[in-house]
C-alpha cells in the first residue's frame, strides 16, 4: 500500500512538474499551422475558422482534419485521434474501436455525421463505431456535456463528423488513397471522385479494407488461468475486412443549399477464437493456423446504411436548416452452438435461427430536425427540435436485450452573445421527452423450476412488455474571455441520458466477458453536471493548453457486478446487474508546444481522470475503463527542402501510468512505455501534390497492456511494431 | 501577466487537493478456491460413478468476506477441454451427447465469513451418458469479485 501510495504522489508531481514547466503555448496541431487547403485549392476550413470557433465555444473542443488523420493513421477513426488528450479509445482488436472521452463511451458518447446522430449498437465494448475514417475530412470532439445541442446520449461529449466541404465550381477530380500495414498485413485503398459545374455537384468515395490476425509480442496468453498458446504471435482469428460506399450530391446555390447523402460501411471481423463462449476454450488450432487471413467463427458482420437529406436556405436575417435521415445498422455475431443452461445439447433441427447465429440486430432509425439561426443586435439566437423513431429487431438463438421501439422527441434554444471582440457569453436550454417500448421473450428451451418440491419444465420469461417514457430539462452556461494571447473560458451545465434497453431489459450471457448480464427497469433518466474551465495561451513560439473539469453524476448507470450466479440461462456464471450510484470525477488534459526552431518543436500532451463512486454497492471504486493518467512528449522537425512540400520527421514517447484504481472484475494494469515514429512529405507533381505518410507504431515491439482495451481483461497484449505506409495521390480531370 | 500567474497558482492548487483525495481502502483481491486440502472432492481427472451421490469439498478463502458459489457439470465429449488445472487427464474419444449429465446450482455462504469448508451433496442419474466431464466452480466474494476452477472429471 505504501508503495502504490508513493506512486500516486509521483504521478501527482509528475503532472504538477508538468504544468509549473510549461512557460507557453499555443494548441496548434502542425497541420493547423499553415491553412488548411482541401482538394482543389479552395479553402474551406482552414486553421483561422477552427481558432475563430475555439474562442466563441465555452466548452472545451478539439478540431482535427484529414492530415492529422493520415499523419496518425490507426486501425479505425478513433485509434487515429487517440493522439489528442482525453481522447482514448475501446480497441476491438486491430480493425475496430469506439470513442473513450475522459473514461465515459458507450452510450455516454455521441457520434454525429454529416449532422445525424450515428445510431449503431454502442453499447456493446465488442461493437466498433461504423465510420469509414478515409471519408472525414474534419471531425470536431466537444470533451463535455452537450445534452444541450444533441439531446441524450451526449452526457460524455461528442465526435462530430463534419460534412465535407463542396467541391470548387467547374471541377472534376478525385484521389486515391492507398494504405499497407505490417503488423496485421493489411492493404487499403479509398478511391475518391467528385465534381461540380456552377452549382450542382457529387461526391464519391468506395473505400476497401483487407487485414489478416495481427500479432503481439508473445506466444501464449492466459485467458482467465487457461494458458493459450498463440501460433506466430498471431491473435487467432483477428482478420477482418470492409468495403464501403459514399456518396453525396446536391445543389449549392447563394441562398439555396440541399444535400443528399448516402454511405454504406460493411466490415466483417473475427473475435479472437479462444475466448467467447461460455467459458474460455480451446480450438481447432490446425483449422485456425492454416491461414492468418481467414475469418472463421466466432466473427461478427456489420452493414450500416445511412441516407440523408440537409436544406439550408435563407429568409432574411433566418438561416433555416432541416435534416431528415434514415439509417439501418444490421449486426450479426456467428459463433458455434454451445448449448448452455438446459439448452438441448444437439441443436434442433427446426430451430427459428440458423445454428451458427448467435445473435442478430436490426435497427432502422428514421430522424428529422429543423433549426433556425437568426442575430438580434449582438444576440445570436438558434432554436430548434429534432424527432427520432427507432425500431429493434433481434434474432438469433442466443439472447441478450428484447425488442423493442424507441421515439426522442427534442426542443432547443441557445443564444451565443458578442459582448465585444473579448466577451462572450452562451447560454442554452433544451427540453426532451423519450419513451422506450420493450418486448416479451421467452426461452425457446425448457427449464427445470422447483416449487414445494415439484420440478417442472418451464419456458422461462426473459423479457416482458415493457413500455417506459423519460423526459428532462437540460442546460447550460459558458463566457469567454479573449484578452490577445490569453483566451479563458468557463461552461457550466447539465446532461442527461435515457437509460437503453440493455441497461433496463437485458437477461443473458456476454459471451466475450463469460459473464450473465441483467437489466433494471427501474432506472432513472441518468443525469450529469459538469463544470468546464479552459485556458490557453497562444503565442509566435509558444503555446500552452489547459482544460480541467469536475463532474458530478447523481444517479450514474452502472453494470455492477454482484456475488450472486444465474443457474438457468447463466449456466452458473456471475450476475452483474445495473444499478445507479452517486459518481464524482475530475481531470485535466495539457497540451503544449515550444518551437526551438522555425522548423524544430517539441509537444507535451497530458492527462489526468479521476473517477469514484459515492454511493451504491461499489461506494470508493472508480468506474470501469478508467483511463489512467498520460504523457505524450513529441519532437517535430519540419525542414525546408526544395523539392519536397511540408516534409515532417517527429518521435514520440507516451508514457502511460499503472492504473491500480479498478473495479471487478478488472485486473490493475502496470505502466507502459511506447515509442512511434513518423515521418512524411508531399511531393510536388505538377498542380496536384503527392502526400507520403510513414508511421512506426510500438517502435520497439514493446509487450504492454492497455487497460481501456477490449481484450485487456483476458490479459491480450497490445499489437507489437507496426509499421504504417498511406499516401494519397489527388489527380485532376478537368478545371 | 499577473492575471495569469494567478490563474496558473489556482489551477495548480486544484490539482494538488484532488491529488490529495482521501482513498479509502478498497478491495481488490480475489477470492481463493482450495482444491489441495486432504479430503477435497472432486480434483483433477476424479472419477465419479453413475446412480450414485458424491460431496463436493472444497475451502474457500478472501481478505474480506465471501459472497456466493456456484457448481456446474457439463459434457466434455467435444473437448472442448478448459481445464485451469496444469495435469492433464486421459481421455475417451470425441462423440455425441444423447443423454448428457446437466448439473447447475448455487449455493450460498454465511455472510461476513473469510474461511469457509464448502460442501454439497450431488446425485448423478444412473442413465446419464457416462464419459468426460467437466466440473466447474465459480466463487464470488461480496464485492463480486470472481475466480473459478475448471476441472476435468469422468463419469463411469
Amino acid at each position: 500500500m505504501k508503495n502504490a501510495l508513493s506512486m500516486y504522489w509521483k504521478y501527482c508531481f509528475l503532472l504538477l512538474s508538468l504544468l509549473i514547466a510549461a512557460k507557453a503555448f499555443s494548441q496548434n496541431q502542425p497541420s493547423d499551422k499553415k491553412p488548411e487547403i482541401k482538394e482543389l485549392n479552395e479553402v474551406l476550413v482552414n486553421g483561422n475558422s477552427i481558432e475563430k470557433r475555439k474562442k466563441e465555444e465555452s466548452l472545451n473542443v478539439e478540431t482535427v482534419n484529414n492530415s492529422f488523420i493520415q499523419r496518425n493513421l490507426g486501425g479505425s477513426l478513433m485509434q487515429s485521434l487517440q493522439k489528442l488528450p482525453g481522447v482514448k479509445t475501446i480497441s476491438i482488436g486491430s480493425g475496430g474501436s469506439k470513442p473513450l472521452i475522459r473514461g465515459l463511451s458507450f452510450n455516454q458518447v455521441i457520434v454525429v455525421e454529416n449532422g445525424l446522430k450515428h445510431e449503431g449498437q454502442q453499447w456493446g465494448a465488442d461493437h466498433g463505431l461504423e465510420i469509414d475514417q478515409y471519408a472525414v475530412n474534419r471531425v470536431e470532439i466537444i470533451k463535455g456535456p452537450s445534452s444541450f445541442i444533441y439531446g441524450s446520449d451526449a452526457v460524455g461529449g461528442a465526435v462530430n463528423i463534419k460534412p465535407l466541404p463542396l467541391p470548387s465550381q467547374n471541377t472534376f477530380g478525385g484521389s486515391v488513397d492507398l494504405t499497407g500495414k505490417s503488423n496485421n498485413a493489411q492493404f487499403g485503398s479509398s478511391v475518391n471522385l467528385f465534381g461540380r459545374n456552377e452549382n450542382w455537384f457529387f461526391d464519391s468515395r468506395v473505400t476497401t479494407m483487407d487485414y489478416g490476425d495481427y500479432r503481439v509480442p508473445t506466444d501464449v496468453v492466459h485467458v482467465y488461468s487457461y494458458a493459450v498458446p498463440l501460433y506466430k504471435n498471431h491473435l487467432r482469428n483477428t482478420a477482418g475486412r470492409e468495403l464501403d460506399f459514399h456518396l453525396s450530391s446536391g445543389y449549392s446555390g447563394e441562398h439555396f443549399k440541399s444535400v443528399f447523402y448516402f454511405s454504406n460501411v460493411h466490415t466483417k471481423s473475427g473475435f479472437f477464437a479462444n475466448a467467447h463462449g461460455l467459458e474460455p476454450r480451446n480450438v481447432d488450432l490446425e483449422l485456425h493456423d492454416k491461414s492468418s487471413r481467414d475469418i472463421l467463427m466466432p466473427y461478427q458482420q456489420v452493414n450500416h446504411l445511412k441516407v440523408s437529406n440537409t436544406t439550408s436556405f435563407q429568409l432574411g436575417n433566418h438561416a433555416f436548416e432541416t435534416q431528415i435521415g434514415f439509417q439501418n445498422n444490421f449486426r450479426r455475431e456467428y459463433s458455434h452452438y454451445v448449448n448452455h443452461g438446459y439448452m438441448p445439447p444437439i441443436y434442433p433441427k427446426e430451430m427459428y435461427a440458423p445454428q451458427d447465429l448467435e445473435r442478430q440486430y436490426d435497427k432502422d432509425v428514421w430522424s428529422f430536425s429543423a433549426k433556425d439561426e437568426f442575430r438580434i443586435q449582438n444576440h445570436q439566437i438558434t432554436v430548434g427540435s429534432n424527432l427520432a423513431f427507432q425500431q429493434n429487431e433481434i434474432g438469433g438463438w442466443s439472447f441478450l436485450i428484447p425488442a423493442f421501439t424507441q421515439f426522442n422527441a427534442g426542443l432547443f434554444a441557445y443564444d451565443k452573445i458578442e459582448l465585444n471582440e473579448k466577451w462572450f457569453f452562451n447560454g442554452a436550454v433544451r427540453y426532451d421527452y423519450g419513451k422506450i417500448k420493450m418486448k416479451s421473450y421467452y426461452d425457446w428451451f425448457q427449464s427445470p423450476v422447483s416449487e414445494n418440491n415439484q420440478t417442472e419444465l418451464e419456458y422461462l420469461q426473459r423479457s416482458q412488455d415493457l413500455t417506459k417514457t423519460f423526459d428532462s430539462f437540460t442546460w447550460s452556461v459558458g463566457a469567454n474571455y479573449n484578452p490577445g494571447k490569453l483566451s479563458l473560458k468557463a461552461n457550466l451545465g447539465s446532461s442527461f441520458r435515457m437509460p437503453i434497453a440493455k441497461e433496463l431489459a437485458s437477461n443473458g450471457v456476454n459471451y466475450h466477458y463469460f459473464r450473465f448480464e441483467k437489466g433494471n427497469p427501474n432506472l432513472d433518466a441518468e443525469r450529469s453536471y459538469q463544470l468546464d474551465l479552459g485556458m490557453e495561451w497562444a503565442a509566435q513560439n509558444f503555446s500552452f493548453q489547459l482544460t480541467p473539469f469536475v463532474n458530478y453524476f447523481p444517479n450514474f448507470i452502472y453494470l455492477n457486478p454482484t456475488s450472486a450466479h444465474d443457474i438457468y440461462y447463466g449456466a452458473g456464471n456471475q450476475v452483474f446487474e445495473y444499478e445507479q450510484s452517486k459518481v464524482f470525477r475530475y481531470g485535466a488534459e495539457l497540451q503544449t508546444r515550444y518551437y526551438f526552431l522555425k522548423s524544430l518543436s517539441a509537444e507535451i500532451g497530458a492527462e489526468y481522470l479521476y473517477s469514484e463512486q459515492k454511493s451504491g454497492s461499489k461506494k470508493g471504486y472508480t468506474l470501469p475503463f478508467s483511463p489512467p493518467p498520460s504523457v505524450l512528449i513529441g519532437l517535430n522537425y519540419e525542414p525546408q527542402i526544395s523539392f519536397l512540400k511540408e516534409p515532417y520527421f517527429s518521435v514520440d514517447y507516451r508514457f502511460t501510468a499503472q492504473q491500480n484504481n479498478i473495479v471487478p472484475p478488472e485486473k490493475k494494469t502496470a505502466e507502459s512505455h511506447v515509442f512511434n515514429l513518423a515521418f512524411g512529405s508531399k511531393i510536388k507533381t505538377g498542380k496536384q501534390d503527392i502526400s507520403i505518410n510513414i508511421q512506426i507504431q510500438n517502435l520497439f515491439n514493446t509487450r504492454y497492456l492497455n487497460h481501456t482495451s477490449f481484450y485487456r481483461l483476458i490479459e491480450l497484449p497490445e499489437a507489437g511494431r507496426n509499421i504504417i505506409v498511406s499516401m494519397k495521390i489527388p489527380f485532376l480531370i478537368s478545371r | 501577466m499577473k492575471k495569469i500567474t494567478f490563474l496558473t497558482g489556482v489551477v495548480v492548487l486544484a490539482f494538488a487537493t484532488s491529488c490529495s483525495s482521501d482513498n479509502a481502502e478498497i478491495d481488490t483481491e480475489y477470492p481463493v478456491i482450495d482444491i489441495s486440502v486432504a479430503n477435497a472432492f472432486p480434483i483433477q481427472c476424479s472419477t465419479i460413478e453413475r446412480g450414485k451421490t458424491f460431496t463436493f469439498k472444497a475451502t474457500f478463502n478472501d481478505n474480506v468476506a465471501l459472497g456466493s458459489y456456484s457448481l456446474d457439470i457439463h459434457h466434455n465429449f467435444d473437448h472442448h477441454t478448459h481445464s485451469t488445472e496444469v495435469t492433464s487427464c486421459e481421455m475417451d474419444a470425441v462423440k455425441k451427447p444423447l443423454k448428457p449429465m446437466l448439473f447447475i446450482n448455487n449455493y450460498t455462504i454465511p455472510n461476513g465469513v473469510k474461511s469457509y469448508e464448502a460442501t454439497a451433496q450431488i446425485t448423478i442419474p444412473a442413465d446419464v451418458d457416462p464419459g468426460d466431464y467437466h466440473f466447474m466452480i465459480r466463487l464470488a466474494d461480496k464485492e463480486g469479485w470472481q475466480t473459478l476452477k475448471g476441472l476435468s472429471i469422468k463419469i463411469l
